[in-house]
């Protein structure tokens, strides 16, 4: 085994190890009573390091030709940000449930 | 008469135009298909919180998650063995890639099973797509959608490397297509990554 690939397989392993720590963690916190409004923000932090971790070193697209990257980077990054737009009617409806009334 | 068609009129191959970001065609395929799934299980988990942000009684039927804990192990340990398969495969050692997709594709089946052990526990008291006894129905849709989207990736794709680990091992496919099939399975894999905090461990919350 050269070099390079011996640290591949570290790399991998290194990878391997941070996710279950991660993962770990999400299930430690879930137990914690924390209030829901944290919770997701702290939740939605872990996972997006998750997928940086898988998204660059499992799937390789890190070692792929900066070009690439950007193309898949800013096209996802686009229509991730765009599908935000739903909240502010989830929140309306939510008051909406709760109260009995809609926002005039 | 331009140049070109000079070359077509004596029969040479007509130049190929050069591949997109200078990447190999079926993994840039890949790739596609990865950013239009990733737009799929967006609007779903997009879905799924819209509707639990927006119902007061959203129901918590998961008192434990030691079922969803060792599924998440097995799908982490299975990208890592496919992983090795990759590795394996590049570095021409056929019988190694061979063992390595295989046990990953064991994984894969192990998690579809406990997957629908899970089902199975949920559909038995009572939930359903049109149903939930805890609540709103709402959440048995949208439970199952998010869920079994992402089961029916996982199961298909343990199908794919048990056929990409035979083709290999009879020489119809080679390592380009090993690396394929491992993108793919790292992503069903960062998809479940995603689908246990929103469904399941947010649930604990209070």
């Amino acid at each position: 085994m050269t070099t390079a690939q011996g640290q591949s397989t570290g790399k991998y392993l290194i990878v391997y190890v941070c996710l279950l720590a991660i993962t770990a963690l999400q299930f430690f916190l879930g137990y914690q009573h924390i209030a829901g409004s944290q919770l997701v923000v702290r939740f939605f932090t872990f996972a997006v390091i998750e997928s940086l971790l898988v998204v660059l070193f499992w799937m390789n697209l890190g070692s792929e030709k900066p070009g690439f990257i950007k193309f898949i980077v800013y096209f996802m990054l686009f229509v991730l940000v765009c599908m935000n737009y739903i909240w502010t009617d989830s929140f309306r409806l939510l008051l909406f449930r709760l109260t009995g009334m809609g926002p005039s | 008469m331009s140049e070109a068609h000079l070359t077509v009129g004596a029969h040479t191959a007509p130049p190929m135009e050069a591949r997109p970001f200078a990447i190999p065609s079926k993994k840039f395929a890949m790739w596609l298909f990865i950013m239009s799934d990733v737009m799929t299980f967006a609007a779903c988990i997009a879905v799924y919180s819209f509707t639990r942000n927006s119902t007061p009684d959203w129901p918590r039927p998961f008192h434990g998650l030691t079922n969803v804990a060792v599924m998440t192990l097995i799908m982490l340990t299975s990208s890592l063995t496919m992983l090795f398969a990759m590795k394996s495969a590049k570095l021409e050692d056929k019988a190694g890639a061979f063992r390595w997709l295989m046990l990953t594709a064991l994984g894969g089946v192990i998690f579809t099973v406990l997957h629908v052990r899970d089902w199975m526990g949920m559909i038995n008291q009572g939930a359903g797509l049109l149903q939930n006894p805890w609540g709103p129905p709402a959440f048995g849709a949208s439970f199952f959608v998010i869920t079994g989207f992402s089961l029916l990736h996982i199961s298909v794709g343990t199908l794919a490397v048990i056929i990409v680990a035979l083709r290999y091992k009879g020489g119809r496919y080679n390592a380009d297509d090993v690396e394929i099939i491992s993108i793919f399975w790292q992503f069903v894999g960062l998809v479940w990554l995603f689908i246990v905090p929103v469904v399941y461990l947010m649930n604990l919350a209070p």
